[in-house]
């Protein structure tokens, strides 16, 4: 029964032996890549997708989306590097550029929420727009100026340097993951988030206020796409619009894999968190397994349908109504 | 002030109207402390709605309604909550996603001690959700996910949720479960059966079922409604299945409203199934449907007949057996060639499969045979609005108006929209139906059925899957009993006389 022989693969015990099993392969393929160094390097790569897929997460859980992630972070990006010592403007206002970076994603996140919760629009479409409503502001702030640049030179290596022998990058995410993980198991916001997910109206029914769940629940996806955008910056030393490129087609493929479903009520942060190091793994791998550049985004592509092929496979249903 | 205590539940003269029918009409009704209410009556006779006020959803136009003792005067089901009115909905009502403990917690609502500032505290959720089920004695771990249990399980939680409710300090909670075993199977039923009687120790419940051996087994006093009003209101010792039966019909005798035709010698069937299996829901069932027949099949629940017209259909795929239509193997069946050979079907659950709620009524007709709506390769407006409209007219469609979507029509006007994209049909053979007068009410019902009686005589032939024996009765030339997924007896109704409910009851069980 191919149905029994997915379902394995379902629980998070089934995401960690493929994340071992892929391990293993790699590692016979290039014995480099089961090194400390490409470790810390997975590790270094991983932690902008992870603190996003926290965020993302809550609002999949929901049953919505958030495609807004890359503009959140182009936004946000230029913001905290023209607000720090950089090579264009001497506008340093230290820690205080976090907090406006952080609060433009903040306002973006709210503004999704807003507008889909109140006016009930498709988050879909919601996100849709203010993912370029994000990349504009960056594209404005980018401007035609010359490229800003990290001048101060504790901030540029801050992410790289290790801390107990891992990056600060990865701590940082650690940090936001355990977050994600208290609040969606500890507070009634989190629990919230998944009875939205299973069924509005018994939510609604059961005097939640649906509402504000919604609206919070993108607000934190704003503000961890503004944090993960800062994050980037750091890792680059320099300001770019695009600087989140590509992040949308790591974190939600993730999300999905661990088995939060895109309806929303399953799966939870701990696996999307595993989900985003399989993918990341899978990535690094093919690098070291000295698989042509050129294949890589169609050998990507081919084994993520495969993973979600296998992972949707036991929910198929009949063409039959639940009685 | 009288030292005897109130009774839990005391009803004078309730009455609703909704316009011009009167649901609920001057119904009295008294329930003691730890009585467990029978609560039976055919489809609109007014007992959702007699429900509905006692739960605070409606408000009585007229009458007087006492809770333990307290005039009672809901605004809202939350009313009827704190006053101590439990209700388990017919409709599930859980998160399947979450924990049974985290589910009771959210019916308890905000209250202390569950959630501080908003965090969770995990401790104090699962030692009340333990509390609660162990008052109702249920034994199952607080933690489980509802979505890992089964439907009488569920059903369990759902009781567990309704006993939270907050009566005074020395009053009897009030519980109702509205058709509480609708969905569960045979085994499951004798389970919940047994958790229903413990509730008397603490509650009074009232149960509403249109099972009525379940009724009889369960219950101390059986109310019976008929046109909103109470017909019986008695203990059920000595009570048989047929007394309440005569109490929910009109006493007349099932009419029948056609002429039965006998089987002609030479006839060939239109369809007809060989030794057709489908693991847990029918074994080898061999039978043939011939034009201008109608054969009905008669079971319960669980018996397997809805599975096997869908099979039948090409909706549901069948382990083994054969599937004939004029005489022909079919191979490979699906719902595609199903309809090009001619074949109808009209679902049980007409909002989910039967029609699409946002188009109009020219849509849905056009859905299925549009030849007669082409103009060359495209659908031609005003062609489908021909067609729907002739079928409005035929059928008495109300609102009569083709471009209204679909729902925004009442049940019984939709489905006659889902009936007539069926035999808006070139060349129709098999006719099947499941529950096709399903919520409807008596106008629209005989209107179905003579669209029904109407096929027939054009030469179909018709599969039913009746919602009640008079139906079968009323319709059919030949009736099949099912039980467990096997034909239990046949009848041909064209060579016997009369046939009494009471012997097709006692094959289905």
């Amino acid at each position: 029964m191919p149905s029994n022989l997915f379902n394995g693969i379902k629980g998070p015990i089934g995401l960690i032996v493929s994340i071992l099993v892929l391990v293993v392969i790699f590692a016979i393929l290039n014995p480099r890549f089961g090194s400390i160094e490409n470790l810390r390097n997975v590790l270094y790569q991983s932690s902008v997708p992870l603190i996003v897929v926290v965020g993302a997460t809550l609002v999949i859980q929901m049953g919505s989306i958030d495609l807004s992630v890359e503009g959140v972070m182009g936004a946000a990006g230029m913001a905290w590097i023209l607000l720090s010592p950089n090579t264009r403007l001497d506008g340093d206002i230290g820690a205080w550029a976090w907090v406006v970076a952080i609060g433009l994603g903040l306002a973006i996140g709210l503004l999704s929420g807003i507008v889909h919760a109140k006016l009930t629009v498709p988050s879909f479409v919601v996100t849709l727009g203010t993912w370029y409503v994000g990349l504009g502001i960056a594209i404005l702030l980018y401007g035609n100026d010359m490229l800003p640049t990290l001048t101060n030179e504790t901030l540029a290596r801050w992410p790289s340097r290790l801390s107990l022998g891992l990056p600060n990058s990865f701590w940082l995410a650690a940090f936001v993951m355990l977050c994600g993980i208290l609040i969606s198991n500890y507070t009634s916001f989190g629990r919230g988030v998944l009875a939205v997910g299973n069924n509005e109206s018994i939510a609604r029914a059961s005097g939640m206020s649906v509402d504000r769940i919604k609206i919070a629940a993108f607000a934190i996806a704003g503000c961890l796409s503004g944090l993960a955008g800062i994050l980037a910056t750091m890792q680059l030393g320099s300001g770019s619009p695009d600087i989140g490129f590509g992040q949308l087609f790591t974190v939600i493929p993730a999300a999905v894999i661990a088995g939060t479903a895109l309806g929303g009520g399953e799966g939870g942060v701990t696996r999307s968190v595993l989900g985003v190091f399989l993918l990341i793994i899978l990535n690094n791998g093919l690098v070291l397994a000295g698989v042509d550049s050129d294949f890589q985004s169609g050998v990507f592509g081919t084994i993520l349908i495969i993973a979600i092929v296998a992972v949707a496979w036991p929910g198929r249903g009949r063409l039959k109504v639940a009685k | 002030m009288t030292s005897a205590i109130p009774p839990v539940l005391k009803l004078t003269n309730i009455s609703r109207t909704f316009g011009k029918t009167k649901a609920v009409s001057n119904v009295s009704l008294t329930i003691q402390r730890g009585e467990v209410i029978g609560l039976t009556g055919e489809n609109g006779a007014g007992k959702s709605t007699l429900l509905k006020i006692l739960a605070g959803i409606e408000r009585p136009d007229e009458g007087q309604m006492e809770i333990n003792g307290k005039l009672a005067n809901f605004r809202s089901p939350n009313d009827a909550f704190r006053a101590g009115v439990g209700v388990v909905h017919q409709e599930q009502s859980l998160f399947t996603n979450l924990s049974i403990a985290e589910n009771i917690a959210y019916q308890k609502g905000s209250r202390t001690g569950l959630n501080r500032f908003g965090i969770k505290n995990w401790s104090q959720i699962n030692a009340d959700a333990a509390a609660v089920l162990d008052k109702i004695g249920f034994r199952i771990d607080p933690r489980a996910r509802v979505g890992d249990l089964s439907f009488v399980d569920r059903q369990m939680v759902e009781i567990a949720r309704a006993v939270c409710v907050e009566p005074g300090e020395n009053d009897t909670p009030l519980i109702i479960l509205d058709e509480p075993t609708a969905v569960l199977e045979q085994a499951e039923v004798a389970v919940l059966e047994r958790e229903i009687l413990k509730l008397r120790k603490f509650a009074s419940v009232i149960f509403v079922s249109h099972r009525l051996d379940e009724v009889l087994r369960i219950c101390d006093r059986v109310v019976v409604m008929r046109h909103g009003q109470v017909t019986t209101d008695r203990s059920t010792d000595g009570v048989t299945k047929q007394d309440l039966f005569k109490a929910m019909v009109d006493d007349a005798p099932v009419e029948v409203s056609r002429n039965r035709r006998a089987l002609s010698a030479n006839a060939k069937p239109a369809i007809e199934v060989r030794g057709l299996t489908l693991e847990g829901k029918f074994r080898n069932f061999s039978f043939a449907a011939y034009p201008g027949r109608i054969t009905a099949l008669v079971g319960t629940n669980g018996s397997g007949r809805g599975s096997l017209v869908r099979a039948m259909f090409g909706a549901e795929k069948h382990d083994s057996g054969t599937i004939l239509v004029d005489g022909r193997e079919v191979s490979n069946w699906s719902i595609r060639k199903a309809v090009a050979a001619g074949l109808a079907f009209v679902p049980a659950e007409r909002k989910v499969e039967g029609m699409i709620g946002g188009f109009a009524g020219t849509r849905n007709i056009a859905l299925v045979h549009q030849r007669g709506a082409m103009a060359g390769p495209v659908l031609h407006p005003r062609k489908m609005a021909a067609i729907a409209q002739t079928w409005f007219d035929r059928l008495d469609v109300n609102p009569n108006n083709i471009h209204q979507p679909l729902d925004q029509f009442s049940g019984g006007n939709q489905q006659k929209v889902v009936l007539s994209k069926w035999l808006n049909s070139p060349n129709l053979k098999v006719l099947m139906l499941d529950h096709p007068l399903r919520g409807l009410d008596v106008g629209v019902s005989q209107s179905v059925n003579a669209q029904i009686r109407q096929a027939c005589q054009n030469g179909t032939a018709v599969v039913l899957i009746p919602d009640t024996i008079e139906e079968a009765l009323d319709l059919a030339d030949e009736i099949l009993v099912m039980r467990d997924g096997e034909i239990s007896a046949r009848h041909d109704l064209s060579d016997v006389g009369g046939l009494a409910i009471k012997e097709i009851v006692s094959e289905m069980v």
